[in-house]
């Protein structure tokens, strides 16, 4: 019993973990990506400038969801004892 | 095979203590293959009649980083451009050089350098000390002059950013190469464990993923690779630029 709520609240944890930063880094990508299509579209001849800069924008982005799913992952190895852990999660959520 | 992520087999070493030795192995033999290649490059710029395919993609890349530092340092920017070449070749590199499956196959060394956070600090360390070097070699004590603006109180504040900057440009690469080997990891684990849910056969439907990852992998290993560099050269901008 006590084993199975910790599992359940592991995976419970880790989905609130990656549906959040998934969330924020989305609405982040979708607003640096349509700022760079609206800058494009005023001033076509500035468009390599740009594109550097949306891909600089994009990459300091990109590593805040990267860096929460690596701490994500860790709790779930951790917590549920590595190396086996994502196996026996899987295995106790299907019934194993 | 037991192999766990993030440990590395050591060697100790007289002075600098324990080392980890598959890290220094695979950025010595990125070390040579950089060499080779571009001495290979080199060579083959003898003849300028006739620019080949090889020059002329590498001229592209080689010319697009020196516009962009040269466009974001100005003209005095020039001499530091094969610095930031080199910087995001020699990352690129390492990020890649996880892709081939050395470790994997039993040789002692293979992984991304880039996936140990000593690499990266190291790296981390050196733009950071060059940097500052470079602006007091060029502005003297005026080099500190840009802690105070835009006025002395923000003193502490502008010290702990000038302190993050390392910090976060290490940790940025570090996470991004290290949890590409994460996902593969787990992934490897989910395939290896044979998990079905009722009769659909969950590790053979996970089969599909580390091809999607390693293309993520490649994406993402290009990306920081030119995030570091650009970093560097705004951070190298800002540290030399001239007052207004």
């Amino acid at each position: 019993m006590n084993e199975s709520l910790l599992l359940s609240s592991v995976v419970i944890g880790f989905s609130l973990i990656v549906a959040a930063v998934a969330f924020g880094s989305a609405v982040g990508d979708g607003i640096v990506s349509s700022k760079a299509v609206e800058a494009i579209a005023r001033q076509p001849e500035a468009r390599p400038n740009i594109f550097t800069f949306m891909f600089l924008g994009v990459g300091v982005l990109e590593a805040f969801p990267i860096i929460a799913l690596g701490l994500g992952l860790y709790l779930f190895f951790v917590v549920s004892g590595a190396p086996t852990g994502i196996p026996q999660v899987l295995k106790s959520l299907a019934g194993h | 095979m037991h192999q766990q992520i993030g440990e590395h087999p050591n060697w100790v070493w007289p002075i600098v203590g324990t080392v980890h030795s598959d890290t220094l192995i695979t950025t010595w033999g990125v070390m040579v293959l950089a060499l080779l290649f571009f001495a290979w490059l080199g060579s083959s710029y003898r003849s300028p009649a006739r620019v080949r395919r090889t020059q002329a993609t590498f001229e592209g890349i080689v010319n697009w980083l020196g516009d962009l530092a040269i466009g974001t340092i100005g003209r005095r920017g020039e001499r530091y451009v094969p610095v930031f070449i080199s910087i995001f070749f020699f990352i690129f590199m390492l990020n890649q050089i996880g892709f081939f499956p050395f470790k994997e196959l039993g040789l002692p060394f293979g992984g991304s350098p880039t996936a140990d956070l000593n690499t990266t600090v190291a790296y981390a360390i050196i733009v950071y000390l060059g940097i500052w070097i470079t602006a007091i070699a060029s502005g003297g004590i005026g080099a500190f002059k840009h802690l105070s603006q835009p006025f002395a109180a923000l003193l502490p504040l502008n010290i702990i950013e000038d302190l993050a900057r390392p910090i976060t440009l290490s940790l940025r690469l570090f996470f991004n190469i290290f949890v590409g080997e994460l996902l593969i990891f787990v992934v490897v684990q989910i395939i290896s464990s044979g998990i079905h849910i009722g009769a659909f056969d969950l590790s053979l439907a996970a089969a599909i993923m580390p091809f999607l990852i390693q293309f993520f992998n490649f994406f993402v290993g290009t990306l920081q690779a030119f995030v570091f560099t650009l970093l560097s050269i705004v951070y190298l901008s800002l540290a030399t630029a001239e007052e207004h």
